[in-house]
């Protein structure tokens, strides 16, 4: 679905991504790992246009997105989940769902896809007239999921859903995302909590230092012993 | 008796502040004036004040280009004898223009992240325009078509003056219609999304390179109107505008806070207001001086303005 190759991102003369390579299959949750500083969100920021990499390529079913501006990869059919979910924190949360619906015209389908939003987040359902700004932290996550799905995405790219919350939250944010799966939604995962992603994706990339040193299914990552000490927090027997 | 002997003299302002009945009339009906011309610098006001919300950048250019369009309006009576709404819509017309090239010059291809940049680059274009005026009319002031002068509505012992009534109508039909358009439509969704957070309205698929060129003509027409707005009431049009209205524009949209519109339209009406009410009391030459007093006092207890936007950037 989403094939990303050798793609250098840099700020200034500094590489973040050092010539990533991945991809994304279809209809199944991607997790990419990866300590503090790995590149994981450059990574993130560079498939929505948002920085401009320097080269390589990144690829959705065939088509490049490299050098297209966020608003056409947007129309491209690929959505992002920011890190720190960024809300508009003075427009209500039916206002933050319109403006994830800017690009499409089809308004009575737009009104529709609120209404499923709503019925899939009746937390937000409840909230809809409240600025998203006084959202907990928690409901604000889910309004940042609702208003990515609102552009109807082919590959939904999702950017720590679990940062800064507490736990039982990002249980229910993790169903939530083995739910979207389950519909047919494509999901491109950026996660530090291992432990929750081991539950929900298919496959796995680990980044470390701008580069993917470990591509694999939950079984060999479980089995891995390296990524066990530093991600997993193994409990070794002796 | 004092207030007996002063019933009909000529106000002198350094006569002290004995205030009889006919002077409290004139001075209600002096404020009264300065809040209906108060509308003009409301205007210009919310002009600076949404570009600050998109951009958080100041646009100092913007009251000279608002002179700028009232002037390129003076063409179309040129010829003819324009009607009344005619010569306004071309201000407003000539202002969007201005405002698109302002943008171009001034933003578009300026380094946006040093603060300094486009502070410069406005600064320029204010003396640009400034100078074009200058040229082209040799410095001298044009009239400017008053609109309803000759009309005076009698209300008791007041009277209002029918071109000032105008121009405050006009202004509020324009804070309507802007309000309208910034919380009724699309744009004005995207636009506040692009103020409240750009990262996430670009994830949204919202070019911010067109709703920022597109503020800029929306407020350049705003400022065209508040151009001829000016050039109403007052009777003419002068180069020595820009600069006053510049700084009116700019302790308005401080005091009325920073990216609140609600803020600029109240601060424009008040500092209208007051500016008759110092003029009355304490001479036109120290006018501007308490102006510039009150601005130091909110910059000192209320530097967020009156109506303070919680939501920062970040």
């Amino acid at each position: 679905m989403l094939d990303i190759s050798d793609l250098v991102t840099a700020y200034g003369k500094i590489e973040a991504l050092k010539g990533v390579s991945l991809h994304v299959e279809s209809g199944r949750i991607t997790c990419l790992l990866g300590p503090n500083g790995a590149g994981k969100t450059t990574l993130m920021m560079s498939i929505a246009g948002i920085l401009q990499p320097r080269r390589g390529s990144i690829r959705l079913e065939g088509d490049e997105l490299l050098g297209l501006s966020p608003a056409r990869i947007v129309a491209k059919g690929v959505a992002l989940v920011p890190e720190n979910r960024l809300v508009f924190p003075q427009m209500s949360v039916q206002e933050n769902l319109y403006a994830g619906a800017y690009q499409r015209a089809d308004k009575a389908a737009v009104e529709a896809d609120i209404e499923r939003m709503y019925g899939r987040f009746p937390r937000l359902k409840e909230r809809r007239e409240q600025l998203a700004g006084t959202l907990s932290g928690g409901e604000q996550q889910m309004l940042a999921v609702a208003r990515a799905l609102m552009s109807r995405p082919r590959v939904l790219l999702m950017d720590e859903p679990s940062l800064g919350l507490a736990p039982m939250i990002v249980a229910e944010i993790f169903s939530i995302i083995a739910e979207l799966n389950r519909d047919g939604t494509t999901i491109f995962l950026v996660e530090q909590n291992a432990h929750m992603a081991l539950q929900v994706a298919h496959q796995f990339f680990l980044m470390e230092q701008g580069r993917i040193t470990f591509k694999g299914t939950p079984g060999q990552l479980a089995e891995d012993e390296v990524i066990q000490r530093a991600y997993l927090g193994a409990r070794r027997a002796g | 008796m004092a207030a007996r002997r002063h019933c009909n003299r000529v106000y002198v302002p350094d006569s002290g502040f004995v205030v009889d009945y006919l002077d409290l009339i004139d001075a209600v009906q002096s404020v009264a004036d300065g809040v209906l011309f108060g509308a003009t610098y409301a205007l210009l006001g919310i002009g600076f004040t949404l570009i600050f919300g998109v951009m958080h950048k100041i646009n100092l250019s913007f009251a000279a280009a608002s002179i700028g369009a009232a002037y390129v309006s003076l063409l179309i009576l040129a010829g003819f004898k324009a009607p009344a709404i005619l010569v306004f819509l071309t201000a407003a017309l000539a202002g969007g223009v201005i405002g698109a090239l302002v943008y171009l010059v001034g933003f578009k291809f300026i380094p946006l992240a040093n603060p300094l940049a486009t502070l410069m680059s406005t600064v320029g274009l204010l003396l640009l325009i400034d100078e074009i005026i200058v040229h082209s009319t040799d410095g001298v002031p044009l009239n400017y078509p008053a609109l309803f002068s000759d009309v005076i509505i009698p209300a008791g012992p007041f009277n209002i003056r029918g071109d000032l009534v105008f121009v405050f109508v006009l202004g509020c039909v324009c804070m309507a219609v802007l309000l309208t358009l910034l919380y009724r439509t699309k744009l004005g969704l995207a636009t506040r999304a692009v103020s409240q957070q750009p990262v996430a309205s670009q994830l949204c698929g919202i070019s911010i390179t067109r709703v920022n060129l597109l503020t800029f003509v929306i407020t350049g027409m705003v400022g065209g109107i508040a151009g001829a707005m000016t050039g109403a009431a007052i009777g003419m049009l002068s180069p020595l505008l820009s600069l006053p209205l510049t700084v009116k524009g700019l302790i308005v949209t401080v005091i009325g806070g920073l990216g609140s519109i609600p803020g600029a339209i109240i601060a424009g009406l008040v500092v209208g207001g007051l500016e008759n009410f110092f003029q009355f009391f304490r001479g036109v030459t120290e006018r501007d001086l308490y102006i510039m007093l009150l601005l130091f006092a909110f910059l000192v207890f209320k530097p967020g303005g009156l109506f303070a936007t919680s939501a920062g950037r970040d």
